[in-house]
């Protein structure tokens, strides 16, 4: 809205989108955004679902919006989820990651297997990488979330120089380079598809 | 004897016998009338006589309590377990009680619930002035405000009739000259009351962030509803007088109004919140100017300055002080002799919009928080949940044991509120029917006055703490259980044990993780006469990563069941043929305890598996 345009990061809590947000967040000032960002915290981070939203532009006022140009999943139900605030013809990063929630553990419901199908359906462009493996590969696993930022490089205008930045930034120095790792995984994973 | 003297005499007897009570005793033995069987308090000037005066009648079961959050806690106990309840305190004692009065408002009563906040216009006896009434509408519940004795006493029926009515607990306020004057009261019939049974009710009365907004939405709606009663309500009188003043007022200032003015129309708001607006519009229809009379804010005034009318209040009659009939006369006989203003044509505003819930995004699986796997407080809910008691819960990582599949807990008010309404029930309802269960942090925060308080009273119940060790749920804080700073230094640390053996409380500490002994001591504990705590101890599994064995599923012993899956731990999937175990598994063992087929083990250690010979 107003050449605003807003990121929005879903996942289970405990994943790192706080991180992952920061991240993104760094990014665009490194590229000489306004930026403004918002975040859940306390009861969300128990395993329930989150969003955090970061919004850059020439100036912005709203931390939130109710619809976004890209969103950036960590798990695969809550990027099905996180279609509902995508705009038309926007774009999905998301990780193949499937953690279930209460109710398919206990095999009330089913866990959907409709994401391609519902994205396509509006015309929203799909890129998933198996961030779990990638991040692995890398050096850990609890790098997944940097390595699915490695593939949104895709599907926002920030500048190499500028993720580069950013992770230096928001990453803690001790665990910089294994996601620093991660990161270029992603990137190529989801250049290769 | 002539037979007009016999008459005159007769009537004398007659007159003498109606009661001249105190605004505080008409509202204790409005209370008993109207079928209370639950009262507390603490004292404060100047609502001290009400529990007083309930103590020295029979019927009611009575306490002091430590402190007034402490009071409305143990209050709220008693209207769960089905008793009509009243919690008594002076203005001050409401800031003291605010957080479980505001959370209230939002799970609503079971049994009638009626808080009096007793102010001290003119600070007779208080350290401040505040206008208590602001609290009626910060909370949106309803504010009754009797005006003399008599009404004091019958107040309390209506009272408690809205609280059941519209589930929502009653703000009463009395002021100095109200609850410290005296007048007769015509005692009235006692009203056939009778006791609704406790329910669980996890949406009610558990207000974790889903539920506390689906009820908020109801507090929203309930409000209008309550301003639509007060439109027909005879709580609201209004009377016709001269038509060139009208009075709007409430409480001991109708008196002072009625005296200064006899005359004038008049709208008396028996119930000031929220504010009948066609009443009040009824006023300007009649008069040719409205003048409200009221103590210290100008509550009402601006509430109906917002509906667009003119208005002759604080500008003349002081904000601060008590008034009386001279004050009220000498503020406004100068202003009726100037020009009426010119009539407006009121707007009144619409009701609010209330946000519907969001329906679930295509349908899809929600994904609520959930206890981690390994969390010591499963260990806790899995032996609990066997137990016939209601589990009084608070506000930490534990309450989500009161989410589906666990629904371990049912209530959730606020900090501290588990111990004082585990109390209120087991008051009402006998020693075990209810247990708290408070996490260490919790209880520094607010559970240990109320500890002191069943101490006191001699309630018996049993107060789990489940002690992890850290303030979980906000990421890992310390507290004064730890003596861990905010810059992660180390002071002292204050030993929970150590704690309730000073105030009398016998403290039994067990692991989290030995279910035996977990149920043992809480078998043990609901058999008391008297409070105990049982303390149990692990530390947060999120503190703890160290690697350890994962469980494994025998598939020939295991007969899906689904035992396992009830705990709710996300490391257990449930899936057609068998139970699988993901890689989130810390080892735990909480499930191998609850499988009744011995179908759930943990590999032996290596190197620390050798068998006995």
């Amino acid at each position: 809205m107003n050449g605003v345009a807003t990121v929005s990061l879903a996942g289970v809590g405990g994943q790192g989108i706080i991180l992952a947000a920061a991240i993104v967040a760094q990014a665009a000032m490194a590229d000489g955004y306004d930026v403004k960002t918002s975040e859940v915290k306390g009861m969300a981070q128990r395993g329930g679902s989150v969003v955090s939203t970061v919004r850059y532009g020439k100036q912005v006022w709203s931390p939130v919006s109710p619809r976004a140009d890209v969103v950036i999943a960590t798990e695969t139900l809550e990027g099905r989820r996180a279609l509902s605030l995508l705009a038309d013809k926007g774009t999905l990063v998301y990780a193949t990651t499937m953690i279930a929630p209460g109710s398919v553990l206990r095999g009330e419901k089913d866990y959907p297997d409709d994401i391609v199908a519902a994205a396509r359906a509006r015309g929203i462009q799909l890129i998933a990488v198996d961030a779990d493996s990638l991040a692995r590969e890398a050096g850990t696993v609890r790098a997944a979330n940097v390595a699915l930022l490695g593939a949104a490089t895709h599907a926002l205008p920030f500048g190499a120089r500028a993720w580069e930045h950013a992770l230096e930034l928001a990453v803690p120095a001790k665990v910089l380079e294994v996601n620093q790792r991660a990161f270029v995984l992603g990137r190529e994973a989801a250049a290769a598809t | 004897m002539p037979e007009r003297r016999r008459v005159a005499i007769i009537s004398k007897v007659i007159v003498e016998r109606i009661p001249f009570l105190s605004g505080n005793e008409a509202i204790a033995r409005g209370a008993v009338r109207a079928g209370l069987g639950f009262a507390c308090g603490y004292p404060g000037t100047p609502s001290t006589e009400v529990v007083e005066e309930l103590a020295r009648l029979k019927g009611p079961v009575v306490e002091w309590c430590a402190n007034e959050k402490v009071a409305l806690e143990t209050g709220i106990g008693a209207s769960l377990a089905g008793a009509r309840t009243l919690v008594t305190m002076k203005h001050v004692g409401l800031n003291v009680a605010a957080d479980p009065f505001m959370t209230l408002a939002l799970t609503g009563v079971n049994a009638g619930l009626v808080v009096l906040s007793a102010d001290d216009p003119g600070m007779h006896s208080s350290q401040n002035e505040q206008d208590n009434r602001h609290f009626a509408a910060f909370a949106r519940v309803p504010m009754l405000e009797p005006s003399d004795s008599q009404e004091a006493y019958d107040f309390l029926a209506w009272a408690f009739e809205l609280s059941e009515e519209f589930d929502t607990p009653v703000l009463l306020r009395s002021t100095t000259r109200l609850s410290h004057g005296r007048g007769r009261v015509v005692p009235r019939a006692p009203l056939p009351v009778e006791a609704p049974a406790y329910v669980k009710d996890v949406a009610k009365y558990v207000m974790v962030p889903e539920y506390a907004r689906e009820r908020n939405r109801l507090a929203l709606a309930r409000l209008e509803a309550l301003r639509r009663r007060g439109e027909e309500s005879p709580l609201n009188v209004l009377e016709a007088g001269t038509t060139d003043i009208g009075i709007i007022s409430s409480g001991v200032a109708y008196a002072y109004a009625r005296e200064a003015f006899p005359k004038a129309w008049s709208l008396k708001l028996g119930m000031s919140y929220p504010l009948p607006f066609h009443k009040v519009v009824k006023l300007y229809d009649s008069v040719s100017r409205v003048l409200v009379v009221e103590e210290l804010d100008p509550f009402i005034e601006d509430q109906v300055r917002a509906l667009g009318l003119p208005v002759v209040g604080k500008e003349v009659i002081p904000s601060n002080g008590e008034l009386n009939q001279e004050i009220v006369f000498d503020a406004f006989e100068p202003v009726l002799k100037t020009r009426p203003p010119r009539r407006k044509r009121p707007v009144l505003p619409p009701p609010a919009v209330i946000t519907p819930a969001p329906a679930p995004a295509d349908d899809l699986p929600v994904r609520p928080p959930v206890l981690c796997p390994g969390c010591p407080h499963r260990a806790v809910y899995a032996m609990l949940r066997r137990e016939k008691v209601a589990v009084m819960g608070d506000i930490g990582c534990y309450t989500l044991g009161a989410l589906p599949p666990l629904l371990s807990l049912e209530s959730c008010v606020c900090m501290g509120a588990s111990i004082g309404m585990m109390a209120g029930m087991n008051r009402m309802m006998g020693r075990a029917a209810a247990v708290a269960v408070i996490g260490d942090s919790t209880f520094f925060h607010s559970g240990i006055t109320p500890l002191i308080d069943a101490r006191y009273n001699d309630t018996p119940g049993l107060v789990i703490i489940l002690d992890n060790r850290t303030t979980a749920m906000t990421g890992h804080q310390g507290h004064p259980g730890t003596g861990l700073h905010a810059d992660r230094s180390s002071g002292p640390a204050i030993d929970i044990g150590e704690l309730c053996r000073g105030i009398g409380v016998a403290v039994t500490t067990v692991d989290a993780f030995d279910e035996a002994a977990v149920k043992k001591a809480i078998r043990s504990a609901l058999a008391r006469n008297e409070v105990s705590v049982l303390v149990a101890l692990a530390p947060c599994i999120l503190m703890d990563r160290s690697p350890r064995e994962q469980v494994v599923v025998d598939d020939d012993r295991c007969n899906l069941c689904g035992l396992c899956v009830e705990l709710g731990c996300p490391a257990l999937v449930a899936g057609p043929e068998s139970i699988e175990i993901t890689s989130d598994c810390t080892g735990c063992g909480v499930c191998l305890a609850v499988c009744a087929r011995g179908a759930v083990s943990l590999p032996v250690a290596a190197g620390g598996g050798d068998e006995a010979p």
